[in-house]
C-alpha cells in the first residue's frame, strides 16, 4: 500500500515538472525593451536587435515556440535599414508559427515589396 | 496543547490576519461567470494600445508600455508586438488611444487582424513619503474590446500599494513578496518596469488564458475577484478626452 503512494507521489512530481517547462525563452527582451524605451540611440537598438536574435536562437536550442511578433520585430528592423528582402523573409516565419498574425504580416510584406 | 492543534492555531491566526490586512473583502466569483463573453467570442489575438496615462508621473507611458506584452503572451495569446504596432498607429495618427476607445474598433481587425485590442489605464503612479515609510501606489485599470463588436470583454481595476522602504511591514505573504521585491530594488538598479510587473501579475491572472496556453477554455472554474460592480473607468477617461477637445 505504502508503495502505491509512494508512486503516485512521484508521477505527480514528475508531471509538475513537466508543466514548468517555460513556454517561450523571453531571455533578456523586458530589459532591452525598456533600455530602448528609455534611452533610445544606436547602442540600444543593437541590444534590442541582439536579444531578439538571441531569443529565436535560444527557442529553436529548446525546441520551443518563438514568442509572438519577434520574428515581426526582427523583421521591422530589417525594413527600418532598407532590407525589404530580409524583411519579408522575418514576416514571413511571423506568419508561419502564427497565423493571427497573417493579415498585418500580409500588409507589412506588401509594403516592404513596395519599396523595394 | 499538542502540535496539531498548535498548527491548526497558527493557521487560523493566520488567515485572520490575512483577512483583518484587506480594508474591504473583495467579492470572489469564477472567470467563467465574470468574463462570459470571454469564452463565448474566445479572442485569440490581442492588439496592445499604448497605455493612457492619468498619472502626474509624465515618464509612466513609455515604461509601462514595455511591460505588458510579454505576461500577455505568456499567458497563451497571440500579443502583436508593440515595438511595431505603436509606429504603425502614430503614422496612421493614433497618438493616444483615448482617441480610439470610443470609436468601432473594426479597423483593428482590417489592419492587423487582431480579434480584440487591449487598453490599459495608468490610473495613479504616486510615490509618498513619510516618517516611517515610503510607498508607492500603482493603480492599473484595463478593458479588452472586441475588435467584432468593439464590447467590453473583460476588465479590471486594481491599485497596489508598494513598500519602498525593505524593512517596512506588510502583513500576509503579500507583504513578504513586496518586501522581497523592494528589497532588491534598494540594492540594485530601481526601475519602475519592476513596479509595474507586479501591478501587471495581478491584472493579467484574471484574464482568462489564451489559445497557447495549456489551461485554455480550462479555467472557467477559476477564482478571480469581481469587477463589475465598478462603474467603467475607462469610460470615464474618453469622456475627459472629448471634453479636452472640444475645449
Amino acid at each position: 500500500m505504502k508503495a502505491v503512494f509512494i508512486v503516485v507521489f512521484i508521477a505527480i512530481f514528475l508531471a509538475g515538472c513537466q508543466t514548468t517547462k517555460p513556454m517561450y525563452e523571453y531571455e533578456d527582451y523586458a530589459e532591452s525593451f525598456y533600455s530602448l524605451k528609455k534611452e533610445g540611440g544606436e547602442e540600444t537598438a543593437v541590444q534590442w536587435k541582439t536579444s531578439l536574435e538571441s531569443i529565436v536562437e535560444k527557442s529553436k536550442a529548446k525546441a520551443v515556440r518563438v514568442p509572438p511578433g519577434v520574428y515581426a520585430n526582427l523583421g521591422y528592423i530589417h525594413l527600418k535599414v532598407n532590407n525589404n528582402e530580409g524583411a519579408i523573409t522575418f514576416f514571413e516565419q511571423e506568419k508561419a508559427i502564427y497565423p493571427e498574425a497573417t493579415k498585418f504580416m500580409d500588409n507589412l510584406i506588401k509594403k516592404a515589396k513596395a519599396k523595394g | 496543547m499538542n502540535t496539531l492543534s498548535k498548527i491548526k492555531l497558527l493557521l487560523i491566526s493566520l488567515v485572520v490576519l490575512g483577512v483583518s490586512g484587506c480594508v474591504t473583502p473583495p467579492t470572489y466569483v469564477t472567470k467563467g461567470e465574470e468574463f462570459p463573453s470571454m469564452y463565448i467570442e474566445k479572442p485569440k489575438s490581442l492588439l496592445i494600445m499604448p497605455p493612457i496615462n492619468l498619472s502626474t508621473a509624465a515618464e509612466a507611458k513609455d515604461y509601462y508600455s514595455t511591460t505588458v506584452e510579454m505576461p500577455i503572451a505568456l499567458h497563451g495569446y497571440y500579443t502583436f508586438p508593440y515595438q511595431l504596432t505603436a509606429d504603425v498607429l502614430k503614422q496612421q495618427g493614433v497618438y493616444d488611444s483615448e482617441l480610439v476607445y470610443d470609436i468601432p474598433l473594426n479597423k483593428f481587425y482590417d489592419y492587423f487582424g487582431a480579434d480584440a485590442v487591449l487598453f490599459t489605464k495608468i490610473a495613479k503612479w504616486d510615490t509618498a513619503y513619510t516618517v516611517l515609510a515610503s510607498t508607492l501606489t500603482v493603480s492599473i485599470d484595463a478593458e479588452i474590446k472586441s475588435t467584432k463588436t468593439s464590447e467590453v470583454l473583460w476588465e479590471y481595476n486594481g491599485t497596489v500599494v508598494i513598500d519602498l522602504s525593505a524593512n517596512g511591514g506588510g502583513g500576509g505573504m503579500a507583504g513578504l513578496l513586496i518586501n522581497a521585491i523592494a528589497t532588491a530594488i534598494n540594492t540594485a538598479a530601481a526601475d519602475y518596469t519592476t513596479y509595474a510587473k507586479v501591478a501587471n501579475g495581478r491584472f493579467v491572472g484574471s484574464i482568462p488564458y489564451g489559445p497557447y496556453h495549456p489551461l485554455y477554455l480550462k479555467d472557467q472554474q477559476m477564482k478571480v475577484i469581481q469587477q463589475r460592480q465598478n462603474e467603467k473607468p475607462m469610460e470615464k477617461v474618453a469622456e475627459k478626452a472629448s471634453k479636452e477637445a472640444s475645449e
